[in-house]
């Protein structure tokens, strides 16, 4: 018995770097495509085919739809054109896979093109200038695709990024509750922060539900708060918080702001989704259009929302945009002509020419990701009312707000920047420290972290 | 007659432990039997943290065949190859690696321990970036190699087994030498066979963690094909909206053959008081 | 003459087995583990992102920056709040329920060991998110304490710093303690049960017996379980992304989430800071074994 078990195992090994071997060995050569079970494949993130694309992409029902949209629309001047999509978990899946190969000095392992998130890029061309093909000979329609939205991808004058979606904010309130308290979406739209502390009350008092929410870790409310007054958290890169009277401002409005319970602050990231939005805690949202997506999860409260532009601190109309991500050809792409038409006539605006793109019209329809292209805006599915927004035209209506949105500086350490001022509103709320004592911790530790 | 007294006598002695037990059972299998309900339940119920079944079942598993392009079988089959493999190579190297240790132990061998040791130490987040480039370099990405490589030889898995050696008696060997038993014979036909329930217990673990692995998989995983499960969870999981009915239904399929393993091993390692050693 | 000759050979022989098992663990811990660990200390020195990374002046610039960094610090903090509390009850816990379930006379064993042990079984998804919920502010732990008059009003667990870092260390000893009782459950087997008759015989109550018998005899177990969960707390990462992401504002956080945070969570790593970081991480652990080791592990 005990040798059987013994000689069991050792069969059992012997098989296993068998079969492991012989896997890697047998499918090195093996170019095809379809997934098998057969996991020591030795597969590439290159295909051999001079027709087929490969690219990193992530969340499959927001930007992999618009992917595969893309494909379909590319297949009408190029019937044998494929796109590999190649799933990633999350956006800083791509980011990890970038660094590992430059810090490798091995950029095979790359695919041709990635989905890369815009706040980021900018580093990584800085710091690994290696890594990517410039796309400024590409045949874009590039006046069409939004001046805020290229501020991102271009480097030294030069485009290196196709805009997948825009980003663009949008606050989105419950009118049934503000109708309970008698107000309508108008009574919301182009108010002072100080008007809508007020309205926010009176909704937490009646209805027992905030009318604002953020994660309290992620928080990117300052930014967006900023943005819509023309204001950066950053001047000649440098971080531009204690001095920056408009930060403080913004920074004294969330305060009052949560201790006036208007303002919900969720522990993280799936806290916000999943407690304050899905878990119905809310009457207000306010966030990058992206958000759309979790907001309509909840199938009891269609008809009741409504989108509009966020408030500021003097009332006029607050447009920002949050979020929001390009594709990138990298240095790995050896058919950086064919990748750069793909993605020219794609997300580059010229198949929306005539106002009818397959690529927007889809990646809307089954992705829900609104483009930065004006151009395509005008087909009749951008164009078209939203049942679960009352029938209202959410989506032209979001890229009339793209195109309002100003640009403001911007900095490698954005993130850095929001982790610090997210802290500071936490050491307000919690730890008892003053405002601004929590702003000057948040400026020392963000130029500790720069290096300044 | 005494006898049965004795025995009930015995079993009410056993009540506390009986109650303690439960409740720590109890409190350990509610997450799996939430698990369970999530999976039948839709995305807001989930988040919203009902505790009832829902009758959502299907439905969820006809998302989740068709999630991540459909990959849902082939990241169980990758990761039940990747685990065995894992699992059976580690168990030779590692243990004959501590029994080495223990058993023909000097003065060099212990400093040798001291510094195998040291590997474990090192978080792996300041490793990663030069051990991709090696892997990268000897062009074994997206390999069972890349996979299994940095996990077969760890210092955990061979001080477990130089620990438990501890009790296999040098008399034996003695005596097998004096039989004219050659080293590695006396491996595996004196000391594999006793040492079945560290055997049993190092398979469960390595298992386990083959199985679970995510981060260095990750990276050395790029291509679809090679997905494991960790990572088809992690890519239904995250991402702007999640549908936690059909998420909740991958992880119990994630956690059932650890689970499996476990049941089916567990008696090898804990069947009561044997005294084997003799 | 003769006879010496052949001991000699047996002697050589016997020493060459011995390193030979121990060979290609050894090869393999040097590759996959020690060139990566002496190419990460060089880095450990330089200074500068991707391709304008360079050594600093001085040397050891990544070594004193620590000293002035703040978030460094309160994640050193963090994490020696969490070894201290939580290894020793899980431990102490993992031994006690490995020596009740190591009873002859108990029934159910297969069935409570297999439960007991679930938790470290259930992957990270699953269980992040019931604990998530679990704790949440209008979550199951709220409303019990609440209808039970405990607390007054819900408490927000995972957004204040004090109760996020007792939901972490609950989690811990949840998750962890049935794997460290697989390790004692196989270490029992090893131990004869004649000699537990022999104290019983001499009037030994169960205390007593565990405490004199049991304990000594799994100390090998106890030391390398208490190696493992010293290291594994020092680096303990899980957690501290998944339950509270760090927050709030920086009061959960444990120093590899940080170096992590570093390196890969937050646009192009500082790879030579995060170095850096480790090593000190490294040190400390190392300082941990040695001490256990030295306390506990002596051939008697």
């Amino acid at each position: 018995m005990k040798k059987k078990v013994i000689s069991l195992m050792l069969v059992g090994a012997m098989a296993a770097s068998m079969v492991a071997c012989g896997g890697s060995n047998g499918a090195s050569s093996d170019g095809t495509t379809d997934g098998g079970a057969d996991g020591a494949a030795t597969a590439n993130v290159q295909s051999d085919d001079e027709n087929t694309l490969t690219v990193y992409a992530w969340d499959e029902n927001f930007n992999i739809p618009a992917l595969e949209a893309a494909e379909k629309d590319y297949q009408d001047v190029n019937p044998d054109f494929k796109l590999e999509i190649i799933p990633q978990s999350q956006s800083s899946d791509v980011e990890q896979a970038i660094t590992l190969a430059a810090e490798a000095s091995d950029y095979s392992t790359l695919p041709d093109i990635v989905l890369f998130q815009d706040h980021y890029f900018q580093q990584y061309a800085t710091n690994y200038p290696d890594a990517w093909q410039d796309a400024n000979d590409a045949d874009c329609d590039w006046d069409g695709l939004g001046s805020e939205k290229l501020s991102y991808s271009t480097v030294d004058g030069k485009h290196f990024g196709f805009p997948v979606d825009a980003g663009t904010a949008i606050f989105a309130y419950r009118t049934d509750l503000l109708e309970q308290c008698g107000y309508t979406i108008d009574d919301v739209t182009g108010i002072t922060w100080e008007e809508f502390d007020k309205i926010g009350k009176e909704v937490y008092d009646k209805t027992n539900k905030y009318l604002l929410c953020m994660d309290g870790d992620g928080n990117d409310l300052f930014y967006m708060m900023l943005q819509a007054e023309g204001v950066s958290q950053f001047k000649d890169g440098k971080p531009y918080i204690t001095e920056n009277e408009t930060l403080v401002k913004v920074f004294n409005t969330l305060v009052t702001l949560a201790q006036d319970n208007v303002l919900y602050l969720a522990n993280d990231w799936s806290d916000y989704t999943d407690q304050a939005i899905q878990g119905d805690m809310v009457a207000g949202v306010y966030n990058g259009n992206w958000i759309i997506p979790t907001i309509k999860k909840v199938e009891s409260n269609k008809g009741n929302w409504a989108i509009t532009t966020a408030p500021t601190l003097t009332g006029k109309e607050g447009y920002a945009s949050n979020g929001g991500s390009s594709l990138y050809i990298t240095a790995n792409c050896k058919k950086a002509e064919l990748a750069k038409d793909f993605l020219a006539y794609t997300f580059g605006g010229r198949s929306a020419e005539d106002g009818q793109s397959i690529t927007y019209d889809e990646a809307l329809l089954n992705g829900g990701v609104i483009g930065t292209c004006a151009a395509a805006a005008e087909s009749d599915v951008y164009q078209q009312g939203v049942e679960y927004f009352n029938d209202q035209p959410i989506y032209a209506d979001i890229v009339e707000y793209t195109q309002n949105v100003p640009t403001v500086e911007q900095s490698d350490y954005h993130y850095q920047c929001r982790t610090a001022l997210a802290t500071a509103l936490i050491n307000v709320l919690q730890n008892g420290y003053t405002a601004e004592q929590a702003l000057e911790e948040a400026e020392t530790n963000l130029k500790f972290e720069m290096g300044l | 007659m005494t006898k049965k007294k004795n025995k009930s006598m015995i079993q009410r002695r056993l009540i506390p432990t009986y109650i303690f037990l439960t409740i720590c059972s109890l409190i350990s299998v509610f997450p799996l039997y939430w698990m369970f309900a999530a999976a039948t339940n839709d995305t807001v119920s989930v988040a919203r943290g009902s505790i009832a079944f829902g009758n959502q079942l299907l439905i969820n598993f006809t998302h989740l065949k068709a999630a991540v392009q459909g990959t849902l079988w082939s990241s169980m089959g990758n990761s039940f190859l990747y685990a065995i493999v894992q699992t059976v190579v580690t168990l030779f190297v590692c243990s004959i690696a501590g029994y080495g240790f223990e058993l023909y132990h000097d003065s060099g061998k212990d400093k040798l321990f001291g510094v195998l040791l040291l590997a474990m130490m090192v978080p792996a987040v300041a490793t990663m970036v030069p051990l991709y480039g090696l892997v990268s370099k000897a062009k074994l990405l997206n390999t069972v190699w890349a996979f299994i490589l940095p996990g077969i030889s760890t210092p955990f898995m061979i001080m477990m087994f130089r620990q438990n050696s501890r009790n296999f008696p040098p008399d034996i060997m003695e005596a097998a030498r004096i039989d004219g038993l050659a080293e590695w014979k006396i491996f595996f036909k004196m000391y594999v066979p006793i040492q079945k329930s560290i055997y049993a217990a190092a398979a469960v673990i390595t298992f386990m963690n083959a199985w679970n692995a995510y981060m260095w998989p990750k990276v050395v995983m790029s291509d679809n094909r090679a997905q494991t499960m960790p990572m088809f969870i992690a890519n239904i999981s995250s991402g702007y909206t999640v549908d936690y009915g059909m998420t909740m239904l991958g992880v119990l399929f994630c956690s059932l053959p650890t689970m499996i393993v476990f049941f089916v091993l567990q008696k090898q390692f804990a069947e009561g008081i044997t005294g084997s050693v003799k | 003459m003769e006879k010496k000759k052949h001991g000699m050979t047996l002697a050589n022989k016997q020493l060459a087995a011995g390193w030979l098992f121990l060979t290609p663990a050894t090869i393999l811990i040097f590759i996959m583990s020690f060139y990566p660990i002496i190419q990460a200390f060089i880095t450990s020195f330089k200074t500068g992102k991707g391709v304008n990374i360079q050594f600093a002046s001085p040397l050891t610039y990544n070594y004193s920056r620590m000293l002035q960094d703040v978030i460094f610090k309160t994640s050193m903090k963090n994490t020696f709040l969490y070894l201290i509390v939580e290894v020793p009850i899980m431990l102490v816990l993992a031994i006690l329920l490995a020596q009740l379930l190591n009873n002859k006379d108990l029934k159910f064993k297969g069935l409570f060991r297999t439960a007991i042990f679930l938790p470290c079984a259930t992957s990270l998804v699953s269980y992040s998110l019931i604990f998530k919920s679990m704790f949440a502010t209008q979550g199951l732990i709220n409303s019990v304490l609440l209808k039970m008059g405990i607390i007054s009003e819900n408490i927000n667990f995972l957004g204040t710093a004090g109760t996020a870092r007792a939901v972490i260390i609950i989690a811990l000893i949840w998750r962890w303690t049935g794997y460290n009782m697989v390790f004692y459950l196989a270490g029992l087997q090893n131990i004869e049960y004649s000699v537990y008759e022999a104290a019983k015989i001499d009037g030994a109550n169960g205390w007593k017996t565990f405490w004199n018998i049991t304990v000594p005899l799994l100390k090998p177990t106890i030391v390398m379980t208490a190696i493992m969960s010293i290291n594994g707390t020092l680096q303990l990462f899980d957690e501290s992304v998944n339950l509270t992401s760090g927050g709030p504002a920086n009061q959960t956080i444990t120093m590899s989430h940080y170096i992590y945070n570093q390196a890969f969570g937050q646009g192009v790593g500082n790879f030579g800071y995060t170095s850096a970081m480790s090593f000190v991480v490294f040190i400390l652990v190392a300082i941990l074994a040695f001490i256990n080791l030295k306390v506990g592990d002596t051939r008697d």
